[in-house]
Parts: C-alpha cells; structure tokens; sequence
C-alpha cells in the first residue's frame, strides 16, 4: 500500500508538471489547481495501481518479465493485492462496512444541528458538505457492498467454481476504491463541495475546488462497478459447474447476474455527466452552462438516466439475499422461485425507462410526466413478485428465527413501507408536493437501508461462520437486531410526517413549528447509531475469539456449506457436480455431490 | 405417490384452518387501519384550488394502500408468530406441492391496482389540475431565482421587485408562474399551494396555482415561497413570505409598489 501512494504521488507529478509545462509555453497560468489535478488524476491512478501489486502481480508479464504473486499469507492478505475471490470479497466487505460506518457518523452530525431550529454546531456552508459527503459515501457503499462484498465472496462457491473468471480484473476494481477514499478525503480537506450527492450543473461548475474530487472519484467507483459487472457476468454465463443448470442458479446468484447487468449497461451515463462537467469547469466548454449554450436539463438527464437504475443495483442484492435466507431458516423450497427470477427480471427490464420521475418538477417537457408515471407504476408489479415469493415462503414453514432470518425478514417489513410510498412519489399529483421533501428521504432511506443494509446484515452474519471460521454471538446478535430495527423505524418513519408538514430536504435550518419531531428524529437517529457498537462488538470479540464453527451449522443445502470453513483456496478439494436444485428440502436428494458421480444422499 | 396421498389429508385441513386464521386477521387488520387512515389528516390545510385536487390523491392513494399493506403486514405476522420453531430444524417435512394460479392470480390483482393508480388520481389528477388544456391565467407573475433571492415581476403591473421579501397574490385567481434563474438551478415552491416547479438558467419553466385562501406567512409558514433545489450555502433560508389578499387590495399594493419603485 506503501507503494501505491509512492506511485500515486510519483504519477501525480508527472501528469501535473506535464500540463504545467504546456500551459507555461502557451503562455497562461501554470499553476491553476483544478487542470494540474485534473490532469495529474489518471497518471496517478496509473502509479497507484502499478505501485499496489499491479506490477508485480500482472504488468511484469507485459515487458517479458515472470509475474510474482503479490499476497502475503494470514491475515496480512487481506491488506495486499490478492486475487482470491474470497480475500477481494472480503476486503471489499470490511472496507465498505467502515466507510457505512464513517458515513453514518456523518449523519450524526447533521442530525445534531437539526434536533434544534437555528444553527447550532454547523453553519450553513458546513452543513452542505456534511450532507453532501454523507450522501456520496452512502451511495458507494449501497450500489457495492453486498455485490462487491458478498458477491464475489460467494458467486464463485454458490456455483461451484474455483474462482471468478477474471481474477486480475477482479482484485483491480478493488484497488479503484482506496483511491476513492483518499480523494473525498482530500476534497473534504480542501474544504469539500456542496452540491449533494447529485452533483447538479450548473451549481457544480461554480462552487469551490472541492467539486472536482467529487466528480473523479464518482466514474472511479463508476469503472470500478463497470469492470465489476462484467466480471460476474462471464463468471455466471462461463464457470457454473456440471449439472448447475440456470433454473438450478441459487436466487442470490440470479440477482447478482441481473445487477451485474445494469451496472455494466447504465454506469457509462453517469460518468459521461462527470467528465463533461470536468470538461467544462477545466476548458470552459459549454455543455451544462446555459450561458454557453448548454442545458442545465441534459445533466440531469445523463445524471438520473444512471441513477435510476443504480436504485436497483443498490436494492435487489438486498432482496435476493433476504430470498436466499429464507428458505434455509424455513426449511422449504424458495417460493414461485421461476416467477421471482422474472420479477427480477422485469424490474431490471423497466429500470431503464423511469428515470423522468425524479425530474416530475424540473420542467421537462410535459408529454413525458404521463408517460414515465406509468412506467413507474409499473414497476410495482414485479416488485410485488418478489414479495409473493418471501410471504409464500414462510408461509406454512418452519422457521427458525436465528439473527440472519430476523434480519431478512425485516427487509420486507421495511420495503414495504419503502415501496407503498414510493407509489405516492410516481403519482405526478401527489409527487408535485413531495418531491424534495423529507418525504423523499424517508421513502429511500426506508428501501435503501431498510431493504439492503438490512440484508447486509442478514448477510453478514448467516455467512460470518463461513468467512470467518467461527461463530458469532447469538445473543448479541438478536440484540442487534431488535436494537436497529426499532431504532431504524423511529429515526425515520418520523421524516414522512416531516415533510408532509412542509420541511424540504437538504436544508440547514427549518421552520421552528417543526422543532418537536426533529428532535425526536435525532434522538432516535443516535440510538440508531449506537446500535452498531453492539454489531462491532460482536463482530470483533467473535472473530478473534468465537467458538469454532461446523462447515454446515446452519445445515442449509447450497454449495458453499458442503466445503470447510473457511473454504480453502479454490473451494473445493474436488469440483462438484450439481444434481437438484438449491432449495429442495424434506426431498432427501443432495443439491450438489463433490466429484463427478451422479446421485448420492444428504 | 401413494403414501404421499394419504399423509396429505391430515396438512390440508390445517393449511385450510391457517389460510382462514389469516383472511380473519387481515380483514380485521384491514377494517382498523381504514379507520386510522380515514380519521388522519395527512396533509396540513391547503391554499388553493391545486391543493384541494392533490391532497385528495393522497388521501385516495393511503386508503388504496391500506388492504395491500395489511397483508404483508399480517401475512409476515402471522407466519412469524405461528410458524416459528424454537430449536433448530430436525427432520424437514416433506416439501408441500405450490398450489397452482397463485402467482398468476397474484400478478393479475396487482397489475389492476397498478394500472388503476395510473390512472385514478394519476391522469385524472392532472386532468383536474388542468394540465391537458391551455387554460388562461388571470395573472402571471415572473419569478427569477439568484443565489440566494428571488426577483418577482408582477406581469401586466410594471411592478418587478429584486430580491423580494414578500409575494403578494389575489385571492381566486388563477396565477402562472413563468420561473427561470440568473445562475444555478433553484425551485419554486409553495407548500400552502402544493406548487413547485425548477428555475432552470437558460430555460423558463411554468406553474399554475389559484389561492383561495386568505392568508399570509406570519399566521401560517406554508405561506412561504421557498427555494427546494440545493442552490449552495444559503438554500435553506432562499425564501420569501406570501400573502394572499382579495383583489381590491392586490390593486392597492400593486400602486403602492409601483410608486415605490419610480421615487
Ligand atoms: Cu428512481
Ligand atoms: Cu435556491
């Protein structure tokens, strides 16, 4: 890591004395800071990874030279290039769980000033780049942490496979994100930007420098999801093993190839919307400055043309891995299981035609509001599959209510209440009043953590045995549970009712006949966010110290329970062959038999 | 198969007295939560002809929503409270056959209710809030949005007031708001009107809302034109008060302003 900043610090210099140099020959300015950042960016992206492992690992190849494996062994792999799937999978899941934390962090803040009306600890300015940094580092965390986490962690097991098909490129799209961190750190340094996590032009040509580092890191964590997505896709299409036919594919698996689908097809719209406004704040070129002729409207556009989407990258790794918990806590088959994969499929198929509905009251042209409200409506229907498939799988089970279940179960509770309002939000009568109203952030905190960081959770701890090799405290984990749950529900079931009574999101200040709720808010939010000291904890005491765990305790039926845990390197000691399907319990047939003999029992 | 056949009949008679249990619980559910929801006024008093039609989509759209939400709400209920085990899993049951024409008939119920929500309040909403006609307005007033003020032109009055501090509107009349900005993008917003439209550089946007309402910001905050785009530092407080007055008295402040404006 050392060496990655050298690089990155080596590269730096060089792309920025290079554009110093050119502007010092054509005779303007060269020290002006945003063109040497922005120019000195890509080659020190380039000396980072080179610097990380890229070179010793991968690049040698490339100049004659013998490749040399980068990764230590223990536990000192997990902060080296490594290109085990399962080392990546977790680098990337405690990676993202500490910046979820540092960004929840971030929301303490602001509710600190909001318990009160008036300014109470940040001024106005600040309070924009809390809020904005908060919003962004949100964003990163929830369209990667299940994907990149637990997705390559456990895609490769789930189908039988030693690893991802690209290993190279798997562990470079992890080495995009500490860049990512250094540069809002940075920014946040220079004193941060504050257009929110949308980042709107033209607000974000004319605010401070911080911006730009805003703009970089975004198509960072853009490419990064891009190489991602087309990793698990060839990994799905190419390496599932003999007999793991697609209506084999364990649901988790399916939502991971769907999302994949979407990052790869919509991201490039976002970064597009991130260069031009690059391109204009650096060479002056007009493409959202009205005055130069451009539209404010096209940002927004490009902007939401990937964001909508992005919602669905975000929340089906959240449903699909609540779907794949409850069949083995109910101990029956996954419900309508054909009919949730084309739910999923439908959500995904009209992911890419509703994106106007965040633009109801920005003056696009009318014909559109008739037409993208129905389309979002729409959406409603194969959303409403899903559910189907979790309430007719726990219906006449037998449940066993350990912390994953509590978890996943929660997820429909809280999307529930996600979904119904977001369907006062589709309706351009009723959005005309909500929209950019407190409304609005209750409604996608509610899908949003409420529906995926809470199967995050169901995630983390029905696979902490087999990550980890041991187990996890049931009662603090239930404690956890009850804890967040409530808490979560207080904190932000309240903000409906806030923005029903005219409070405006992104706001520092706000009317004080709103004084009482948004102190019951804040209260709730800190409870909120001790909750997670009780997760910490756990985690912690229980990975150093927990007992040891069976390869199988949960005896779930999926592939990744029939190796060690932790599984060895490549997976399995010999490849399995697939026979059934995930979830057939009571069935007295095997999902899957290592070694090439068909048959065989549990 | 056939031992199958036989062992069946003893589960067939509990999942009927299950699936009665349920329907009994969520209609129950049902009847209380339609009752919560009629006695609960969700939206604060309106200003305006708009905000009559909006508020009542809403209200249309919460009891629409409330047989949906009770039965996943009790469907997630009840299986947790019923069909819970205490330890963990011994041997598992044989597996239940899927009843068939469930996801059908699940898919065909919420497509109707999806369809009929585009529809009513949908379209109708917007057709009652006059947006598929070109109707006339009686006033336009021009709003410009600057980091962090609005400009308010008074169309037809030769009245424009930079950086206003308060708008003034008549009571009963229809008003297009024709909105544009001198720098980033900004929102109008009204909430005692249930009104918002951008103010986007380069373009004009509209808005129509018809106070019906005397009123004014110091008796009720809703009375605000408030900014609700993030526009920087001072977007919280990029707002304006409104009042609403009858004609005779938007005439009188109209001269006034204007006679302000020539000294
Ligand atoms: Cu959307
Ligand atoms: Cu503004």
């Amino acid at each position: 890591m050392i060496r990655g900043l050298a690089g990155a610090l080596a590269g730096y210099a060089v792309g920025a004395a290079l554009v110093a140099a050119i502007r010092a020959l054509t005779g303007v300015d060269p020290l002006a800071a945003e063109p040497l950042v922005v120019a000195g960016f890509p080659f020190a992206l380039i000396g980072w990874l080179l610097g990380v492992g890229v070179w010793q690992a991968w690049a040698r190849e490339w100049v004659g030279l013998d490749a040399r494996p980068a990764a230590p062994p223990g536990w000192r792999r997990y902060f080296a290039y490594s290109t085990d799937h399962k080392v990546i999978g977790v680098q990337y899941l405690v990676t993202f769980t500490v910046i979820f934390l540092l960004a929840g962090l971030s929301a303490l803040l602001l509710r600190v000033e909001l318990a009160a009306p008036g300014q109470a600890i940040l001024p106005p300015a600040t309070y924009n780049q809390v809020m904005s940094l908060h919003g962004i580092l949100m964003i990163a965390v929830a369209v990667s942490v299940i994907i990149a986490g637990f997705g390559n962690y456990l895609v490769p097991l789930l189908i039988g496979a030693e690893d991802m098909a690209f290993p190279r490129l798997n562990a470079l799209s992890y080495w995009l994100i500490p860049p990512v961190a250094l540069l809002l750190l940075t920014s946040t340094v220079l004193g941060g930007w504050d257009s929110g996590w949308t980042g709107y032009a033209p607000l974000s040509e004319r605010n401070r420098v911080g911006q730009i580092f805003f703009n970089l890191s975004f198509i960072l964590v853009g490419l990064s999801s891009i190489i991602g997505g087309l990793n698990f896709l060839v990994t799905i299409i190419r390496l599932r093993a003999p007999g793991m036919t697609w209506g084999r594919l364990p649901i988790f698996v399916w939502g991971i190839f769907l999302t994949s689908l979407m990052s790869a097809v919509f991201t490039q719209s976002v970064a597009v919307a991130m260069l031009l406004t690059l391109l204009d704040r650096v060479f002056g070129t007009g493409f959202f400055a009205a005055a130069r002729g451009g539209s404010p409207l096209l940002y927004e556009n490009l902007f939401w043309f990937y964001s909508h989407p992005a919602v669905y990258v975000m929340i089906i790794p959240g449903w699909v891995l609540a779907l794949e918990v409850l069949p083995h806590f109910a101990r029956r088959a996954l419900f309508a299981y054909r009919w949730a994969v084309g739910g999923l499929a439908g959500v995904v198929a009209l992911s890419g035609v509703v994106w106007i509905h965040h633009m109801f009251t920005s003056g696009v042209p009318f014909v559109f509001l008739p037409v993208f409200l129905a389309t979002t409506e729409l959406i409603s229907i194969p959303t409403g599959v899903i559910f189907l498939s979790a309430l007719g799988t726990l219906w006449l089970g037998r449940l066993w209510l350990r912390t994953p279940m509590l978890f996943a179960i929660a997820v429909f509770f809280n999307f529930l209440i996600g979904g119904i309002t977001g369907i006062f939000l589709a309706d351009v009568p009723t959005d005309v009043q909500l929209q950019d109203t407190y409304f609005v952030v209750a409604h996608f905190h509610y899908t949003i953590v409420g529906g995926e960081i809470f199967g995050l959770f169901a995630g983390i701890y029905y696979w902490f045995p087999k990550i980890t090799g041991r187990m996890y405290d049931e009662r603090l984990g239930q404690l956890h549970f009850w804890w967040m749950f409530i808490a979560f529900n207080l904190t932000f079931f309240p903000m409906f009712g806030l923005g029903l009574a005219g409070m405006n999101r992104r706001i520092a200040d706000y009317d004080a006949a709103l004084a009482n709720t948004n102190l019951f808010v804040s209260i709730a939010s800190f409870a909120l966010g001790a909750s997670f000291l009780v997760f910490l904890w756990n985690v912690i005491v229980s990975w150093t110290r927990g007992p040891m765990a069976q390869a199988n305790p949960w005896r779930a039926r999926t592939l990744e329970w029939q190796t060690s845990s932790p599984p060895p390197l490549e997976n399995f000691p010999v490849p399995p062959t697939v026979v059934a399907g995930p979830y057939e319990y009571g069935t007295g047939r095997a999902h899957a038999v290592l070694g090439g003999a068909a048959g065989g029992d549990d | 198969m056939r031992t199958n056949e036989g062992a069946a009949r003893g589960p067939a008679t509990s999942v009927r007295r299950h699936t009665l249990a349920f329907v009994v619980a969520w209609l129950a559910a049902t009847a209380l939560a339609f009752w919560i929801v009629s006695g609960t006024e969700f939206n604060p008093p309106g200003g305006s002809a708009e905000a009559a039609i909006i508020d009542e989509a809403f209200r249309f759209l919460a009891l629409l929503a409330v047989p949906v939400f009770t039965f996943v709400l009790v469907g997630l209920a009840y299986s947790v409270v019923v069909f819970r085990r205490s330890g963990p899993p011994g041997d598992d049951p044989r597996p239940l056959p899927e009843p068939r024409g469930v996801a059908l008939g699940w898919i065909v119920v919420t497509s109707a209710l999806a369809i009929f929500v585009i529809v009513n309040p949908g379209l109708t909403g917007m057709a009652a809030l006059g947006w598929f006609e070109d109707r006339r307005p009686d006033l336009v007033v021009r709003v410009e949005g600057q980091q962090w003020s609005w400009n308010i032109t008074y169309d037809g009055y030769g009245v424009t007031v930079p950086k206003a501090t308060e708008l003034v509107l008549p009571r009963d009349r229809r008003v297009r708001f024709i909105v544009t900005s001198k720098d980033v993008i900004h929102s109008l917003w009204i909430p005692a009107f249930r009104v918002k439209i951008d103010a986007v550089p380069g373009i004009e946007t509209t808005a129509d809302a018809t106070p019906n309402r005397l009123g004014s910001f110091d008796a009720d905050p809703l009375y605000r034109l408030q900014c609700a785009e993030l526009c920087g530092t001072g977007h919280a407080r990029m707002t304006a008060r409104v009042r609403v007055v009858e004609q005779a008295e938007f005439e009188r402040q109209m001269a006034s302003l204007r006679a302000e404006a020539g000294r």
